[in-house]
């Protein structure tokens, strides 16, 4: 692990400041309350396709294991079902296992709401939103009509232009895995002919699982073909083996879940929250044996937000959006680690 | 000798689908379903041709025990390259249809990376850019201002390329040996 210092990269990381500065605005304008939390915590929601950082709190005998929150959706559901409403949180989130490299950083900033009585699709509207509402403060930012380009004093920098967030291109992910990956929709659901199909593509599937070969096969050949038609892509209704935590829809095998894209980076993950409490402790039970299966560091599960579920979530949509990826996009630069004035990396 | 693909980095040597290849590019992902990936560009050592594949850090490939000798070209005949090993003497040869049109921009005297397996010579790594003197060219016809015309230029390697009508006997220019290509001319 070293520190690099990158100040080369002020302009990119000017670009940062506005798109954070924009994002604070954005939500005040729209009613959220910004929460302000910890990132220490002695419990966590078990995702077992997360490692965390574990340390120790320590006062003369006293140890106390400690955990950097991987997301701040613990503590902020905790105060959604004690009815505070809509709210945001912009700051600092933790995954272990994550070596650095252009999308990853084991600690990065997360920007994360949650709207009251809305789903999915809902949430997708205000996105977008969003995303129109960062460019038109970058244009003015840039003193210019036109927004292709920003001046941020000591240097000119692109401002990202080449996509459209006039609307969404969708497609749900079987239609997408049948459009890029020619997978059609009855081989994607049924686990054994979706492992043959990925054997016969000449991926290796003994011993490894569908979420696994599926993850593979999007990663190879869906997701680098998404939010590249001018318009940002979202792709919705994942197989409900990827949604811990969300809502499943009608037909039982998907979840109102999405994901949205720009230039084949994938930058938010949005879900309809589960708020049925019995589902979510299964649902927990699942995910913390699968942790336990892989190995993964042995965290308490937090007691006190299955205790807030049984009082009630409210029905709402929640979404995470990674903002230094966000603003690598309006920065038009192709790596986290040239928007950041200072790196650790692995 | 195998590992997990999530170990491998820039420069390693693999063992897949019946080929050697080397990672050109190796960078994790984690899509956050699913296991988590390596993306990686590899280059077949034989063809020399690039393919991106997305392994899952957990999955086991095996590694090619590869080693890279700096050797000495000697010349260039018919059917190969022939390098030596300064150190023990050995000569070595590999083919020209293994190094294709990158073999013409081999320079004798000059020391290259030779890749062997077991003391077998599998490739050579070649130069980036390589800087060649012109033997032979038509001299620049005198009012042609048509941008960007070319002539043919014979190097001292033997190999002709495409020049731009300023470049005389004598110069020495950069060429790209992977496509054969001009860059620019150098001063010496």
């Amino acid at each position: 692990m070293k520190i690099i210092s990158n100040t080369q990269n002020l302009i990119h990381y000017k670009v940062l400041l506005q798109v954070e500065e924009a994002v604070h605005k954005f939500m005040k304008k729209k009613g959220f309350l910004r929460v302000d939390l910890p990132v220490l915590s002695p419990s966590l929601i078990p995702e077992s396709y997360l490692e965390v950082f574990e340390t120790e709190y320590r006062y003369l005998d006293k140890r106390q294991k400690l955990y950097l929150t991987p997301s701040p959706e613990l503590f902020m559901k905790r105060l959604l079902s004690e009815g505070i409403g809509n709210i945001y949180y912009l700051g600092k989130a933790f995954r272990n296992s994550e070596p650095s490299s252009s999308l990853h950083s084991s600690e990065f900033t997360i920007l994360e709401f949650y709207k009251i009585n809305a789903d999915y699709l809902d949430l997708a509207k205000e996105v977008l939103e969003l995303l129109q509402f960062i460019l038109n403060s970058l244009r003015r930012h840039s003193g210019e009509s036109r927004f292709d380009r920003g001046d941020f004093g000591q240097a000119r920098v692109t401002i990202q232009n080449q996509t459209s967030f006039s609307k969404w291109e969708k497609f749900t992910v079987a239609e997408a895995f049948e459009k890029f990956a020619g997978i059609s929709e009855k081989e994607l659901f049924d686990k054994k002919t979706f492992i043959n199909k990925a054997k016969e593509k000449g991926y290796r599937v003994s011993g490894f699982s569908y979420e696994d070969i599926w993850s593979q096969i999007y990663t190879a050949e869906v997701e680098q073909k998404l939010g590249t038609r001018g318009f940002p892509t979202l792709i919705y209704d994942y197989p409900k083996e990827f949604a811990a935590l969300a809502k499943l829809n009608p037909d039982d095998r998907t979840a109102q879940r999405f994901e949205f894209y720009i230039q084949g980076v994938e930058l938010g993950d949005c879900y309809t929250e589960l708020s049925d409490w019995k589902q979510q402790q299964s649902r927990f039970k699942q995910e913390a044996d699968k942790r336990k299966k892989m190995k993964k560091i042995n965290h308490p599960i937090d007691k006190g937000m299955t205790t807030a579920l049984k009082y009630g979530l409210p029905d709402c949509a929640g979404i995470a959006i990674g903002l230094e990826r966000l603003a690598m996009i309006f920065a038009n630069v192709q790596s986290i680690q040239q928007i950041k004035l200072i790196t650790v990396e692995t | 000798m195998h590992t997990n693909a999530g170990n491998l980095k820039k420069g390693d040597f693999i063992h897949y689908q019946n080929a050697i290849w080397q990672l050109q590019k190796a960078e994790f992902y984690s899509p956050g379903k699913g296991s988590a990936l390596m993306k990686t560009r590899i280059k077949n050592l034989l063809s020399a041709k690039n393919i991106d594949y997305t392994f899952k850090t957990n999955e086991t490939v095996e590694v090619a025990q590869i080693d890279s000798i700096e050797m000495q070209f000697l010349y260039k005949d018919g059917q190969n390259l022939h390098f030596m090993n300064e150190r023990s003497y050995q000569q070595y040869q590999i083919p020209l249809s293994v190094v294709g049109d990158a073999a013409d921009f081999f320079q004798e005297g000059k020391k290259y990376f030779v890749y062997l397996q077991k003391d077998n010579p599998l490739t050579v790594r070649p130069p980036l850019s390589v800087k060649l003197k012109v033997v032979a060219t038509e001299a620049g016809i005198k009012g042609d201002r048509v941008t960007g015309a070319k002539k043919p230029a014979k190097l001292e390697t033997g190999v002709e390329v495409q020049v731009p009508l300023f470049v005389k006997v004598g110069d020495t220019v950069s060429v790209n040996p992977e496509t054969g290509e001009y860059v620019e001319r150098v001063k010496t």
